[in-house]
C-alpha cells in the first residue's frame, strides 16, 4: 500500500486509468464511422432501403460512443498540463502543437459535420448528408494521426536536440515523421477497423443467434467479413513491421517484451521464450519454454542474429517486464483467435452456410464472434500497456524519466481527482452498456424512410 | 515578413485570445442555458432550453480544446505552470463538462426519472464547469507564486475572495448569454422568461464586475493605476465603450428586441476583455511574490511558433467557413427534431 502514498505513482495510474478508459471509445468512433460512410455510399449507389436502415441503425451506436469518447477525451488533453507539467515544459515544443493540430483539423471537422450527420437526414441533400458523414470519418482518422505522431515521438524523439532538458525543435517534418510514426499509426488505425469490424461481427451475430432479422444483420455479417480479410493478414504483416522497429529503435523495450536478458554472442542465436517467469532480482528468467533460434529469426530474419539483452543497461532504465511480457502475449494469443475465428466463418460462408435458413445452427461460430467484442478491446488495451510500460522508466525515451516529468502535486490531490475520475467514469460504462442493451433489443427501426 | 518574424509570440497571443473569446461567446451561452436550467421548474420548458443548442454546444466547446492543444503549443510553460497551479479549478471544470456532455445524448435514451436525472446533469454540469473556469480565472488574475519555471505554491493557492468574485462574475457572464441566446431563439412564455432572466443577470453582472474591479485595485494597483492614468490609456477608453454598450444592452430589454440584446451582450463581453487583456500585457502569468512572467517568457521556440502560424494561416478561414455553414444548416428550429429522432 506504500505506493499508494507516492504522487508519481498516482498521477501514473491517474493516467494509466483515463487513458485505457478514454481509448475505448475512439477506436469505435474511427472504424464505425467508415463503415458509415461505405454504408451510405452503397445506399446512394444502389438505392436498396437495406442500406439505408443498417446506416440509422449503427449511426444510434455511434453517437452513443461518440458521447462518452468526447467527454472522456478533453480531460486526456488537459491532464498533460494538470499532472505532467514537467513533461509539458520539456515536450511542449513539438507535443503541444501536435494536440493543437489534432483539435483544430480533426476534432473541429469531426464535431460540425457530426451534427449534420446524426441530425440534419432531412435538412441537407442526400450528397451533402454523405459528404458530412465523409468528413466525419476523415476527422476520427485524422485525429488518430496526431495523437500516435505525438505519442511515436515520445518512443524516438528526433527532430531537435535537448537544452537544459528541454526539447527546442530544429525539424517538424523529422520530428512528426519520427522513425516509430508510420508503425504507430498503421498499427493502432488497423486496430481501430479490427475492433469495429469486430463489433459489427458480434452485435450482428447476436441477432443472428436469436433470429431475429437475420437477413438484415447477414448483409452487416458479410459486409464485415469481406473487410476482415483484408484488414486482418495486413495486421500482422504491419504487426510484424512495427516489432522490428522496436527491435532497431528501442532495443529495451523490446527486450522486456521477450524477457531477454543475454545479448547473443556472435554467430548463435537468440531463443524465443514463448513463456517466461522474468525477474529482476536476479536478472534472469526463474523459467522458460523457449525456442531456440526463433527470437534472432523473428527479428532479424537470420537464425544468429544479435538481439541486444535487458543486461546492456542498468537495472533501473529497465521497464516493468511482467506487464510488458504478459501483455505482449496476451494481444498475439487474441490476435491470433480472430484470425483463426475469421478463417473459420469464411469457410462457413465458401460452403454456403451463411443464410438466413442455416446460419442459426452454428451456435459456437456466432458465439465466437460475441466473445470476440470484449476480447479485441482487450487485446488493444494490452498492446497499448506493452508500448506505455516497455517505454518506462522513460516518459520521453532515453531522455526523461517519467518520474521527472510529474507536477509538484500533494498526493492527496491526485488521489481525489483519480478516485472522481474512477467513480464518474464507472457511471458512464454502466449507463452506456445499459442504453446499448436497450438499443439492441428493441432492434432497427425500419419506420425510418429517407 | 520580419515584421512576423519579430512578433510571433505576441501574433499567437491575439491568435489565443480570438479563440477564448470565440469560446466564451458561444459556450458561455452553452453553459448560461445549463445554468439557467436549474431554475426553471417546468420539465418540458427544462427540455426545450437543452434542446435548443442539441446542434451547436459541442462545436462550441471544441474551441476549448483548439485553445487547450495551441496554448500548449505555443505557449508550453504557461499551459504547465497554469494547469498545474489550477488542478482543482480545471479538474472540477472538466468533471462538469463530462456530466454536461453526455446529458444530450443520455437524456435522449432515457425515460421516466432518467430523463430527469440527465436534465439535472445537464444543468449542474454547466454549473461546475462554469464555477471551475471562474476560479481558474480568479486564481490566475490573482496571481501564482512560480519557482524556477515551476508552479511553487499550494493547491489551494485559489481559493480566496479574490477568486470566489471572479467565479461569480463568470457565472454572471454566462447566464446573460444564455439568457441573451434563448431570447433569440424561443418564442412565447419561455422568452419572456428569459427576458426577466437577462435583466437580473445584467444588473448581478453590473455588481460583481464593480467588485471585481474594487479587487483587482487592491491586489493589482499597477493595473488600477493603467485604468485611472492620465492621460487616459486605451484601457479607460475600453472601459467607456463597454459603459455604453451597457445601457444599451438594458434598454434593448426594455424594448424587447429579439436579437440586439444578445448582440450589445457580446460587445460587452469583446470590450471589457480586450480592455483586461491591455491592462494585464504582457504579463503572461501574475505573481504576488516573484517576477511576472512575460509572453515572450513563456512561448515555444521560433521554429515551432512559426510552423504553427502557417498552419493556422490555412486551418482558421477553412473551420469558420464550415462551422458558419453548421449554424446555417441549423438556423430554424424544426420541430420533433432531436438527438433520438431525426
Amino acid at each position: 500500500m506504500e505506493l499508494f502514498s507516492d504522487h508519481i505513482f498516482l498521477s501514473r495510474l491517474h493516467f494509466a486509468f483515463t487513458a485505457i478508459f478514454h481509448i475505448i471509445w475512439p477506436v469505435l468512433t474511427i472504424g464505425l464511422s467508415l463503415f458509415l460512410v461505405v454504408l451510405e455510399a452503397r445506399w446512394l449507389m444502389t438505392r436498396e432501403l437495406r442500406y439505408y436502415n443498417h446506416a440509422r441503425f449503427w449511426m444510434r451506436l455511434f453517437l452513443l460512443n461518440f458521447a462518452v469518447g468526447v467527454v472522456s477525451g478533453i480531460p486526456m488533453e488537459f491532464q498533460f498540463g494538470t499532472n505532467w507539467s514537467a513533461f509539458s515544459r520539456a515536450g511542449g515544443d513539438i507535443f503541444g502543437h501536435l494536440l493543437g493540430f489534432e483539435a483544430s483539423m480533426a476534432f473541429m471537422l469531426e464535431a460540425s459535420f457530426l451534427g449534420i450527420m446524426a441530425f440534419g437526414w432531412k435538412r441537407v441533400s442526400p450528397g451533402m448528408h454523405f459528404f458530412s458523414t465523409c468528413m466525419v470519418a476523415l476527422g476520427g482518422s485524422l485525429s488518430a494521426f496526431w495523437i500516435m505522431a505525438a505519442n511515436s515521438w515520445m518512443q524516438t524523439p528526433v527532430g531537435g536536440e535537448f537544452v537544459n532538458n528541454k526539447f527546442l525543435l530544429t525539424d517538424i517534418y523529422a520530428a512528426i515523421w519520427n522513425p516509430d510514426t508510420f508503425w504507430g499509426i498503421t498499427h493502432m488505425w488497423l486496430a481501430c477497423l479490427e475492433i469495429s469490424l469486430f463489433v459489427i461481427g458480434g452485435i450482428s451475430a447476436w441477432y443472428l443467434w436469436r433470429g431475429r432479422y437475420p437477413d438484415f444483420f447477414l448483409t452487416s455479417f458479410k459486409m464485415m467479413l469481406a473487410a476482415a480479410v483484408l484488414i486482418t493478414p495486413l495486421q500482422v504483416v504491419i504487426g510484424h513491421g512495427a516489432g522490428k522497429s522496436v527491435t532497431h529503435h528501442q532495443p529495451v523495450k523490446l527486450a522486456a517484451m521477450e524477457a531477454h536478458w543475454q545479448t547473443n554472442p556472435e554467430g548463435q542465436g537468440a531463443a524465443w521464450n514463448i513463456l517466461a517467469w522474468p525477474d529482476k532480482k536476479i536478472q534472469d528468467n526463474v523459467w522458460t519454454v523457449s525456442l531456440p533460434y526463433a527470437l534472432s529469426l523473428i527479428t532479424t530474419e537470420s537464425l544468429t542474429g544479435q538481439v541486444k539483452g535487458l543486461r546492456e543497461v542498468p537495472v533501473e532504465d529497465q521497464p516493468p517486464l511482467l506487464l510488458t511480457f504478459y501483455g505482449f502475449r496476451v494481444m498475439l494469443v487474441l490476435g491470433g483467435l480472430m484470425v483463426l475465428l475469421m478463417l473459420w466463418s469464411l469457410w462457413l460462408w465458401k460452403k454456403g452456410e451463411l443464410t438466413a435458413e442455416r446460419v442459426g445452427r452454428h451456435k459456437w461460430m456466432l458465439f465466437g464472434w460475441m466473445a470476440a467484442v470484449p476480447l479485441s478491446y482487450l487485446a488493444m488495451e494490452a498492446g497499448w500497456v506493452v508500448r506505455e510500460v516497455g517505454r518506462q522508466p522513460w516518459v520521453i525515451q532515453g531522455v526523461l524519466r517519467t518520474s521527472d516529468g510529474v507536477s509538484p502535486l500533494p498526493t492527496e490531490t491526485v488521489a481525489a481527482s483519480l478516485l472522481g475520475f474512477v467513480a464518474i467514469y464507472l457511471l458512464l460504462f454502466v449507463v452506456f452498456i445499459f442504453f446499448v442493451w436497450r438499443l439492441l433489443k428493441k432492434g432497427p427501426d425500419f419506420s425510418l424512410n429517407p | 515578413m520580419d515584421l512576423i518574424n519579430a512578433n510571433l509570440a505576441n501574433i499567437w497571443l491575439l491568435i489565443i485570445g480570438f479563440f477564448l473569446l470565440y469560446y466564451t461567446l458561444t459556450d458561455g451561452a452553452d453553459l448560461g442555458i445549463g445554468i439557467l436550467t436549474l431554475f426553471m421548474r417546468d420539465q418540458e420548458e427544462k427540455n426545450a432550453m437543452m434542446q435548443s443548442i442539441h446542434t451547436i454546444w459541442h462545436g462550441n466547446q471544441t474551441w476549448l480544446v483548439i485553445l487547450g492543444g495551441m496554448l500548449f503549443g505555443a505557449f508550453p510553460l504557461f499551459y504547465s505552470i497554469v494547469l498545474s497551479a489550477l488542478y482543482i479549478p480545471f479538474i472540477l471544470m472538466l468533471f462538469g463538462f463530462i456530466f454536461r456532455g453526455v446529458a444530450f445524448e443520455f437524456h435522449a435514451h432515457a425515460r421516466g426519472w432518467g430523463k430527469m436525472f440527465w436534465l439535472l446533469s445537464f444543468g449542474l454540469g454547466s454549473f461546475i464547469a462554469t464555477l471551475g473556469q471562474g476560479f481558474a480565472l480568479g486564481g490566475l488574475m490573482g496571481g501564482i507564486a512560480v519557482q524556477a519555471d515551476s508552479f511553487a505554491g499550494k493547491p489551494t493557492d485559489w481559493m480566496n475572495w479574490y477568486s470566489a468574485v471572479a467565479a461569480l462574475g463568470v457565472v454572471c457572464g454566462y447566464l446573460m448569454l444564455g439568457s441573451g441566446y434563448l431570447i433569440a431563439r424561443t418564442t412565447g412564455r419561455l422568452q419572456q422568461w428569459s427576458y426577466s432572466a437577462a435583466r437580473l443577470a445584467g444588473g448581478l453582472t453590473i455588481i460583481v464586475s464593480a467588485a471585481v474591479y474594487v479587487g483587482t485595485s487592491i491586489r493589482h494597483a499597477e493595473m488600477a493605476a493603467k485604468w485611472t492614468a492620465w492621460p487616459p490609456s486605451p484601457v479607460y477608453f475600453f472601459a467607456i465603450l463597454t459603459i455604453i454598450a451597457c445601457v444599451r444592452y438594458f434598454r434593448s430589454l426594455h424594448q424587447q428586441k429579439r436579437l440586439a440584446p444578445l448582440i450589445w451582450n457580446w460587445l460587452i463581453i469583446i470590450l471589457s476583455f480586450t480592455g483586461l487583456s491591455i491592462g494585464l500585457y504582457p504579463e503572461m502569468i501574475p505573481s504576488m511574490d516573484s517576477a511576472p512572467l512575460t509572453v515572450q517568457d513563456v512561448a515555444a521556440s521560433e521554429t515551432t511558433l512559426r510552423f504553427m502560424l502557417v498552419v493556422m494561416a490555412v486551418l482558421l478561414p477553412i473551420i469558420l467557413i464550415y462551422t458558419s455553414y453548421n449554424y446555417w444548416i441549423f438556423r430554424n428550429k424544426k420541430e420533433g427534431e432531436g438527438y433520438a429522432g431525426g
